[in-house]
């Protein structure tokens, strides 16, 4: 019972993790992007579709599609980073566009390629990579280290992005875009250019998280399989306070949440499954309120950068 | 073309003949794209649109549906453009629409029948109930934001989704769930709280002149009383307003109040006309289309009358859509998406500034 809770604890934070990781960078450069479910919904249909048309190619097939995951969420963050970064449109309402784009578009071309049969399309997957000796380890073995090979990727970009935003000039570079752009701009560094590459990279991430939903969760897409997980992401970050080893554990938590709502019934528990559900953004809501430590946003988030207001 | 700094209210400032000229190009811009879209995937748009036309206007029984499937759009996005207008990032529509929706399934299906079983009592009492419900609810955010400096768009986004799994906490184990048991619904609402449906045959509903008449009574206000300016200026200008003497806490909470009032009263008119019964899905996305309904109307409440009236018929012509062309309905949401990017598109560039401003072409 550990073990299976263990387990489904870290395949269900995985995906959340991944876009958790990608929008901490967005947010710490000055940008939020509320459209992260869009570009994971759209991130796991393509990756979809990439391994349907490999699917010849077993082992390259599940590769291929999370290389058409990462690039399409890229190409939609390069939409949103033209009308949010080089238009200076207003981020929230760029967000809710995505998102609405995503729901229609990826249902529209689902149903022209793969009918409404009502029969989701299997696809090459992932599959589960045991380490050897260490999953051999007894009690927890079997539950950390026998996995599909991107929940070890994206459990391993943790230190890295913490890395990347603590220990480098360039990470220096992107917090300082999201505090105050100005300063860092009149320091010869171009906003402009380091936000979008941040947007890109949260876009990339939010795709490779779809991509893990279709390609390794289950071998299907469904339309609107998110569910709402972006969102859930969104308040990560924020329960994580922008960093992102904090981030990596709202995830494991909220991870729990949703392996708990699975099992508490079998547990004999008499609670409501929808308390799981709404936890995450109960618990996000008491972190920007204050009651569970202070949070503090980049100042400069969700500003447009600009000559007028530079 | 110079880029200004970008305010969605800078828009605004035009008169009446540039903001209908950016409407329409606004409109005709998303059309093509969405044909290209579709030319791209193999449909014909010509054969889609006009499927679409016929589906919303072909006959009185399709224009009445057209106007059912308008009043949530008008209602959320009546919510939303109060809010904007006066500075206040409401994106919490969805989430009011749904306590709205919830308190009168809960007064139409528990408490009812201990009111005297007139509708001149029940569906009053009902939709008041309702409305201060969403208040209430949008007041959280208001709250949120005037003690603790809470960003109303992520607390409006979280609440939304609060907001939706307590419905479906009530009705899917809880204790609002049908007596049958079957299914993840309530019970159908007592008779006696039914809002009426004006022309019979068809599901035209008294809800439809309520939110009609409610766009002009906001106009009004916006744009008539000193209450209406005092919000408006919050919106165009928080620091100029408190100078003035505005205080800034008490609009806050006064726009949350009146467009999560709005939003509660669309759901719970949904409820009573329509369905009659609390559902999961029961709101599509009502309360994040209107944030596109609202643009689209230049947060102008009686302008949004036309604008909800036109994604109703985008709905009900998806439906035809769907039927004789093939296309899947969600091409609304595409459609919805391209525009709002139009609008982003738009207000940034200040084509339209450039083109029909007397200051700067003659």
């Amino acid at each position: 019972m550990f073990e299976d809770i263990l387990s489904a604890t870290i395949r269900g934070a995985t995906p959340l993790l991944l876009a958790a990781l990608g929008e901490v960078i967005s947010q710490r450069a000055g940008v939020l992007n509320i459209g992260i479910e869009g570009m994971m919904l759209i991130g796991a249909f393509f990756g979809m579709v990439g391994s349907f048309y490999a699917a010849d190619l077993v082992m390259i097939a599940p590769w291929f599609g999370l290389l058409m995951a990462g690039l399409s969420g890229l190409i939609a963050a390069a939409l949103f980073a033209l009308c949010a970064i080089r238009l200076r449109g207003d981020q929230v309402i760029i967000g809710t566009a995505m998102t609405l784009l995503a729901l229609g578009l990826t249902e529209v071309v689902y149903q022209r390629l793969f009918g409404i049969t009502g029969i989701a399309q299997g696809v090459p997957a992932f599959q589960q990579l045991e380490i050897p000796l260490l999953s051999q380890i007894p009690f927890f073995g079997r539950a950390l280290f026998s996995h599909n090979i991107l929940v070890y990727i994206a459990f391993l970009l943790v230190p890295c992005v913490y890395f990347f935003l603590y220990h480098t000039q360039q990470g220096l570079r992107v917090r300082a875009c999201g505090e105050h752009p100005r300063a860092i701009a009149s320091a010869g560094a171009n906003v402009f250019r380091l936000r979008t590459i941040c947007l890109l990279f949260a876009g990339a991430m939010a795709g490779i998280a779809g991509g893990y939903l279709s390609l390794a969760d289950v071998p299907y897409f469904t339309p609107g399989m998110t569910v709402g997980r972006g969102f859930i992401a969104l308040a990560i970050v924020i329960f994580g306070k922008w960093h992102p080893v904090k981030a990596c554990g709202a995830a494991l938590l909220f991870g729990l949440g949703s392996a708990l709502d699975a099992r508490f019934q079998a547990l004999g528990w008499d609670i409501p499954y929808q308390v799981f559900l709404m936890l995450p953004y109960v618990l996000c809501l008491a972190v920007l309120a204050g009651f569970v430590g202070r949070a503090e946003a980049p100042l400069a988030l969700g500003r447009p950068y600009g000559q007028s207001n530079a | 073309m110079k880029l200004k700094e970008i305010n969605i209210l800078s828009l605004l400032s035009d008169t009446w003949g540039p903001r209908i000229a950016t409407s329409v190009i606004i409109l005709v811009s998303a059309f093509v794209t969405n044909a290209i879209i579709m030319l791209l995937c193999h449909y014909n748009p010509l054969e889609a649109y006009q499927a679409a036309v016929n589906g919303a206007f072909g006959n009185s029984r399709k224009f009445g549906e057209t106007l059912v499937k308008s009043t949530p759009f008008l209602m959320a996005g009546l919510s939303v453009a109060m809010a904007f207008r006066c500075g206040i990032w409401n994106i919490g529509a969805e989430g009011q629409f749904l306590m709205g929706a919830l308190t009168a399934t809960w007064f139409g299906t528990k408490l009812a029948p201990f009111f005297p079983q007139s509708p001149w009592i029940a569906v009053p009492l009902c939709l008041g109930l309702a409305t201060l419900a969403g208040g209430i609810w949008g007041l959280i955010p208001a709250v949120l934001k005037v003690a603790r400096g809470v960003n109303e768009v992520i607390s409006t986004i979280m609440l939304n989704y609060v907001a939706l799994h307590l419905v479906s906490m009530m009705i899917d184990g809880g204790p609002l769930q049908e007596t049958a048991q079957r299914g993840p619904q309530s019970d159908r609402i007592v008779e006696w709280m039914f809002l009426p449906r004006i022309l019979p045959p068809h599901r035209v509903h008294l809800g439809i002149i309520i939110a009609v008449v409610l766009a002009i009574i906001l106009t009004f206000i916006l744009f008539r009383t000193a209450f209406g300016f005092q919000l408006r200026a919050v919106g165009e200008g928080a620091a100029a307003a408190e100078a003035a003497g505005i205080s800034i806490v008490h609009n806050t909470l006064r726009v949350f109040f009146i467009s999560g009032a709005i939003a509660g009263l669309g759901g719970a008119i949904e409820l009573t006309a329509l369905t009659r019964r609390l559902f999961l899905n029961f709101s599509p996305g009502y309360g994040y289309t209107a944030i596109a309904v609202a643009l689209l109307a230049k947060l102008n409440p009686v302008v949004t009358v036309a604008a909800a009236l036109l994604f109703g018929a985008l709905t009900t012509g998806s439906y035809s859509m769907q039927r004789e062309v093939g296309i899947s309905d969600k091409v609304t949401l595409v459609m919805q998406a391209t525009i709002l990017l139009f609008v982003i598109g738009y207000s940034s560039v200040q084509l339209f500034h450039d083109i029909f401003s007397h200051k700067k072409c003659l």
